[in-house]
């Protein structure tokens, strides 16, 4: 332990019935780091974490702070010794705007009543009162001038914020960027940041490393929870690596390959190379002309988008997070009205048909979030698994369901897609499982019907590098198979590691169309942001012709 | 025909007050998502316990005060048992509500009889007098019991505090996702109980207004209903206070006329055209036990226009309303 240790947690156990989530764990954080905590999902950080912010309390093991011995009852205790924590599912009120999610619990007085106001008609010595500053923050409630401070605090970061919208009204970037205010708010010492990067563009994670990187240099402290091994490179000087709810080692990262580090995470190899054969198009599975849909919020968020799929192809459609491609997406996948344009999967014209109608033309959707739309959190995995199929009359004669057949199903998808945590199928639940399982449970349910169309929104944001690597080669074996496939994702490498096409989306149109073998990053970076040039830049949405051989790129 | 009007309008006012009572205490507590559907039970327990403390004491202000002091008690016992035991929110309510039927019933037969001097009407001091003079609505507005007025002041009370307060909001926060304000330091158990035991403490007002100003007697299960309107107003109202204020005095009116159909006469002539097919429906739709469900009706629409129009943000039911809270489940 040297003299610039500020963290120090101590043989730290916590045990839920069955399940040893931290077996005595060791961390230390030194003053002004960014020490990176790497780990599969179910590793333990997220405990680890939790404990460290008084959600949970420890079985043994002691935390230190500075020095001194934390006992952490709760949040507050946690938030009173300068730790902050930025939650990797969303902890935000969507009814609520930016500015009051963000002063939540910091009893934030009206105007007139704060210590620091200059011009209040109070009189300073009544402002200062310890009972008129108690009152004050109970029963009354300030807005401006906190405002004024997130609006501040956002410019200084380069997050693009109305402090004064509501949640609902941002996409799910912009409410990352809130989370990571609500803390910078609170002044902490220490930063917890759970998977921070999993929502944002490349371009805006570069900001976000510019700021953490400004924000040691005063001497925060921060712990980075991350699956990206790209990450740790770039930003982490020490990182922890946990397995199964054991420290596996503390290293410099200077120190370690990337592959080591794979290797402590995962505990074997981990292949990074995706190997990509040439698979025939078929016939256009999907054609989309002049499609034009609004967001939640009513806004245009399509203005005319014209897209064809084939079979066996897979299109990659990249742009920065809210430009449309949510809503493209849940278009695509029958969710979402169209205001304008036509809809033809397999030739057959389904425009403003029912969802269930998408389903029984073999279109399949991953969503980008998979708790809230990807799955019936409180159901079991059985009917989450079964959720799209239980009508077709393999499970049964109709009215009645044959549950040993559903059964039966469910756990061969939960074989086949190597879905960890599940004891029973129909006992656990789909929300109890990690983030890469249920995303594997999902992905199964929409393969496992041989779509012909597939549209995977983010499939591999937030999950682990294991389930990562399952994952894209699930989609490149589905391509195989001559499914045509809508692949959504911020990550450009997974853009280019896995697609035939590439689109560039901005601002609800394509405005770039390339292949990954003649792609230029940088003209991809400019377009996805509006910087591209405009002579060349309207997008060439037309197919090639039938037939024609993708080449391997990989 | 006016003095008619002007009479309902005064039967409008107390009946909206009992409702407006109620309501408040039960949009406090649901907007900390926790549903109390024992406010039937709560206003009893407060109406026969304002009741006999003004028979013992001659103070009605007294009886007022150990109506909601009551009303908080058996609160406390709904958040114990939803709040601290996380029970489920709609049997506990429901058994309250029987509980305090029952034991209202059984202590209060000795108490019939009794005759109090409740509540007095008042004029508001200096203008009051020719506020009074208005023609129609002067009486029904402007003399009314110290609690009538005590509601509408409330009401502001209310909207402010949770709306334009950090303890409202830290309430509405606990109401919508109790984890998310448990990781911004609220304490998601204390805000329920308190907001629980506010809404307690409303209802036991309610309660204590109807026996001690409205009727001025105790009669046994004599809130008929009345506490399970205000749950239907807080979904009416859309769990917004402003909005309660017109649902209050809406259903209030529907109360108001439902006592007095009798004395209306709106069926046509026997010699008027279609007399025949109007008249037995009129009399249908007068008929008091069919005007006393007019406001459940209301709320079925009103909640059916809600779902229609609204979008995400509008659909004002807070998020996390019948969820009990623990912070350590994985």
């Amino acid at each position: 332990m040297s003299e610039h240790t500020t963290l120090r947690m101590e043989g730290i156990l916590k045990e839920f019935p069955g399940v040893v989530a931290n077996d005595h764990v060791n961390l230390s954080v030194e003053r002004g780091e960014i020490h990176g905590l790497l780990g599969e999902n179910g590793a333990g950080k997220s405990t680890l974490m939790k404990i460290l912010y008084g959600l949970y309390s420890q079985d043994d093991g002691d935390i230190y702070l500075d020095g001194e011995r934390l006992d952490l009852e709760s949040p507050q205790d946690a938030i009173d010794a300068g730790i902050g924590m930025v939650h990797q599912h969303f902890m935000l009120i969507p009814r609520l705007t930016v500015a009051e999610n963000v002063v939540l619990g910091e009893r934030e007085p009206a105007t007139a009543f704060r210590s620091d106001a200059e011009d209040s008609w109070l009189p300073a010595a009544v402002r200062n009162n310890s009972l008129v500053q108690s009152l004050a923050g109970q029963f009354s409630l300030g807005l401006d001038v906190p405002e004024q401070r997130i609006q501040d605090l956002a410019d200084q970061y380069g997050f693009d914020i109305d402090v004064s919208a509501k949640i609902w009204e941002l996409d799910v970037g912009q409410q990352q960027r809130v989370e990571i205010l609500k803390a910078l708010y609170r002044d902490v010492d220490l930063l917890i940041l759970d998977e921070p990067t999993a929502v944002l563009t490349p371009t805006e994670a570069e900001r976000l490393f510019d700021s953490l990187e400004r924000l040691t240099d005063e001497g925060l402290s921060i712990i980075f929870i991350t699956h990206k091994l790209t990450e740790v490179d770039a930003i982490v000087d020490r990182v922890t690596v946990l397995r199964e709810g054991q420290n596996v080692g503390t290293a410099e990262v200077s120190s370690v390959t990337r592959a080591e580090l794979a290797e402590m995470m995962v505990g074997r190899e981990v292949l990074f190379e995706i190997d990509r054969d040439a698979v025939d198009l078929g016939e256009p599975v999907l054609r989309a002309r002049g499609v034009e849909a609004t967001n939640n919020r009513n806004i245009e968020a399509l203005s005319g988008v014209d897209l064809t799929v084939r079979q066996g192809e897979i299109v990659g459609i990249a742009g920065v997070s809210g430009n449309g491609q949510k809503e493209l997406a849940e278009v695509m996948a029958g969710i979402r009205d169209v205001t304008a344009g036509e809809l033809l999967v397999n030739g057959e014209d389904i425009t403003g048909a029912k969802p269930k109608t998408f389903v029984d033309s073999g279109v399949s959707f991953v969503p980008e979030d998979r708790l809230q739309y990807g799955c019936a959190e409180d159901l079991s995995v059985m009917h989450n698994a079964t959720m799209k199929d239980f009508r077709d009359g393999r499970f049964g004669d109709r009215p009645f369901l044959d549950y040993g057949k559903l059964r039966d199903y469910a756990e061969t998808l939960v074989d086949e897609f190597d879905v960890r945590g599940v004891s029973d199928v129909t006992e656990t639940k789909a929300g109890d499982l990690s983030g890469g399982n249920l995303q594997k449970l999902i992905l199964a349910r929409e393969i496992y019907r041989d779509p012909d169309l597939l549209i995977a929104n983010q499939p591999t944001r937030g999950v682990d590098v294991g389930a990562i690597e399952f994952i894209r080669e699930t989609l490149l074996e589905q391509r195989k198979a001559g499914t045509g496939i809508i692949l959504l994702s911020e990550d450009l490498d997974e853009i280019f590691d896995l697609s035939d096409r590439i689109l560039v989306v901005y601002e609800g149109e394509f405005v770039y169309e390339t292949t990954p073998a003649e792609a230029d990053r940088e003209r991809i970076g400019l377009e996805m942001t509006g910087g591209g040039d405009d002579d060349g830049g309207e997008a060439e949405t037309s197919p090639p012709p039938s037939g024609v051989t993708q080449g391997s790129e990989s | 025909m006016v003095s008619f009007i002007a009479g309902l309008l005064d039967a409008t006012v107390q009946a909206a007050t009992v409702l407006l009572l109620a309501g408040m205490g039960e949009l406090i507590s649901e907007r900390a998502g926790v549903l109390n559907l024992g406010v039937e039970g709560m206003m009893l327990v407060g109406a026969l316990g304002g009741f006999i403390t003004t028979v013992l004491t001659g103070s009605h202000w007294l009886g007022f005060g150990v109506g909601i002091l009551l009303g908080m008690i058996l609160a406390l016992v709904h958040a114990f048992l939803c709040i601290t035991l996380k029970s489920n929110q709609v049997i506990s309510g429901v058994m309250l509500t029987l509980l305090g039927a029952g034991l209202t019933t059984f202590f209060g037969s000795g108490w019939v009889e009794e005759s109090i001097e409740g509540f007095p009407q008042l004029t508001l001091p200096l203008v009051g007098q020719y506020l009074v003079g208005i023609p129609v609505i002067g009486e029904a507005f402007f003399r009314s019991t110290a609690t009538d007025y005590l509601a509408l002041g409330l009401l502001v009370v209310v909207w402010y505090f949770l709306h334009h307060s950090n303890l409202g909001l830290e309430m509405i926060a606990v109401g919508e996702d109790p984890e998310m304000a448990d990781t911004m330091g609220v304490s998601v158990f204390r805000l329920r109980y308190l907001a629980v035991l506010i809404g307690g403490g409303f209802a036991g007002a309610a309660g204590a207004h109807l026996s001690l100003a409205f009727s001025q007697l105790w009669v046994p299960g004599m809130t008929a209903g009345r506490g399970w309107i205000a749950v239907a107003l807080v979904i009416f109202a859309q769990w917004r206070p402003r909005r309660m204020l017109v649902g209050a005095y809406l259903f209030g009116l529907l109360d108001a006329l439902r006592i007095r159909s009798q004395s209306i006469s709106l069926t046509l002539g026997p010699d008027a055209p279609l007399a025949g097919v109007i008249n037995p429906i009129v009399e249908f739709l007068m008929n008091p036990q069919i005007m006393g469900t007019y406001p459940y009706l209301a709320t079925i629409i009103v909640l059916a226009y809600a779902v229609i129009r609204t979008k995400s943000d509008q659909l004002a039911v807070p998020s996390a309303l019948l969820q009990a809270y623990s912070r350590e489940t994985d």
